[in-house]
């Protein structure tokens, strides 16, 4: 207890570095918000090909090889939550008028509000999440509007619900199957540390175990195109399971996941 | 270095709720519906929860800020004490987490000078499955538990293992700086 003073105060300078952090992220995030839609609409797969040099002919050559087989894609906010509401979207889409296979998602997502409320979750905050999950799917029931869609999507209302409640669904079957999936971790002691931390939050970014648990707690298959640098001439397929047959496509670019449509 | 850049703009939270939803109408209309229709949900459930440690209302008519009252936890050094809160709840709450600060003087490791609170389910770790209820109980359960590893109070960290001395020094800062404000 030497200099009382000097220690009280030296917070102010890790505090100042922080706001300017903070203020810095709250800038590019704002960024990313005017330039990029939640959900954008539907453009050619080989737009992509403006992203990259003339030179860069590794991605070149795969963009141009997959808008062969996926002529159609959306791109996503790269905001952290790009998996879920990539998946989220595209999911949906296929289920408009379809009031059966709503019907069974339904069954589902009270299954898993109940699995959250015997994990002790609050339930009237995860039933507020619930509800407008259920009450957008609803809106699907009769129609193949596609704006109406693209309006729920880009309502963060309504979409960022969407995404809250998908992150407790993956919460709640990686907790119920912590055995199977704890080996999958490397730096969390225990599958409630992992998903308080990696799982639940917003704009965290989702890495294959998520993409492991959504499609088996929905099941849901969806395969993951990954583009990248790696010298093959395709870009790299991944079914999640491994032997599914998935209708769901999602573009995977270093840290970013978009929608893609097959032909 | 003064309190203000740690002032949270809330008066644009203040303007009030036009139309209830409709498909049509711009998103934040319903944000903003649908996060009142929250805190009033969450306002309920805390009068009904009966918690005897914990309490918190709305400041005046702004749903958007909250005064919360917390109690130091019985059987540690701040039992007995009473310490004020403000909860500020952001457009985007609960996707985004409430500003949470100690209105009253609170000397404690993880909490600064104007108040802030260092508390990982307020930063990183916050999810919109929280609610107010949750967050003052985990400040509470805070003050007689803190993470002297990420301290932001240098002096209270260094204290805390001497519990006595940790003990006059709260009391003597509670009854000059809380106490005498109150009346």
């Amino acid at each position: 207890m030497t200099s009382e003073t000097n220690q009280e105060f030296n917070f102010y300078e890790d505090e100042l570095i922080d706001e300017k952090i903070a203020a810095q992220q709250t800038a590019i995030e704002k960024e990313i918000a005017n330039e990029q839609k939640l959900v954008g609409d539907l453009i050619e797969l080989n737009t992509l090909l403006n992203e990259y040099l003339a030179e860069d002919t590794v991605y070149r050559s795969k963009i141009t090889e997959l808008s062969e087989r996926f002529r159609y894609m959306r791109k996503t906010r790269g905001d952290g939550n790009c998996f879920f509401r990539a998946f989220a979207f595209r999911y949906f889409e296929t289920l408009m008028g379809k009031p059966d296979e709503i019907n069974k998602l339904k069954d589902l997502v009270n299954k898993f509000t109940s699995d959250l409320s015997q994990l002790g979750y609050n339930s009237f905050t995860v039933d507020d999440f619930k509800d407008v999950f259920i009450e957008e799917l609803e809106k699907l029931n009769n129609t193949s509007d596609i704006r109406l869609l693209e309006e729920i999507f880009n309502n963060s209302g309504s979409s960022d619900y969407i995404v809250v409640f998908l992150r407790l669904i993956v919460s709640c079957y990686l907790q119920n199957n912590s055995d199977f999936y704890l080996a999958f971790l490397e730096t969390y002691q225990s599958m409630k540390d992992f998903c308080s931390h990696e799982v639940e939050p917003m704009y965290r970014e989702s890495d294959h175990i998520h993409i492991i648990a959504l499609t088996n707690a929905l099941e849901i298959p969806v395969g993951i195109i990954y583009l990248d640098r790696a010298d093959q001439e395709k870009a790299t397929p991944h079914n999640f399971p491994d032997d599914s047959n998935p209708n769901i496509f999602i573009l995977y670019r270093p840290g970013h996941y978009d929608i893609i449509y097959r032909n | 270095m003064s309190g203000s850049n740690q002032q949270v703009e809330s008066s644009s939270n203040s303007s009030s709720t036009t139309t209830k939803k409709n498909e049509n109408v711009p998103t934040v209309t319903k944000d903003k519906h649908s996060v009142s229709k929250r805190l009033q949900q969450e306002l309920m459930s805390l009068m009904m929860s009966g918690e005897k440690g914990v309490s918190a209302f709305p400041d005046g008519d702004n749903l958007f800020k909250w005064i919360g009252i917390i109690q130091g936890p019985i059987g540690t050094v701040y039992e007995g004490l009473e310490y004020r809160l403000i909860l500020d709840f952001p457009n985007g709450y609960p996707i985004v987490a409430p500003k949470v600060r100690f209105e009253s003087l609170c000397f404690h490791p993880n909490v600064d000078e104007n108040g802030n609170i260092c508390l990982d389910i307020l930063k990183e770790k916050w999810s919109a499955t929280y609610d107010v209820l949750s967050i003052l109980l985990s400040i509470q359960s805070l003050l007689g538990d803190p993470n002297i590893a990420s301290a932001l109070n240098h002096q209270a960290a260094d204290l805390w293992k001497n519990q006595a001395l940790f003990k006059k020094h709260l009391l003597d800062k509670y009854e000059k700086e809380v106490k005498s404000k109150k009346i």
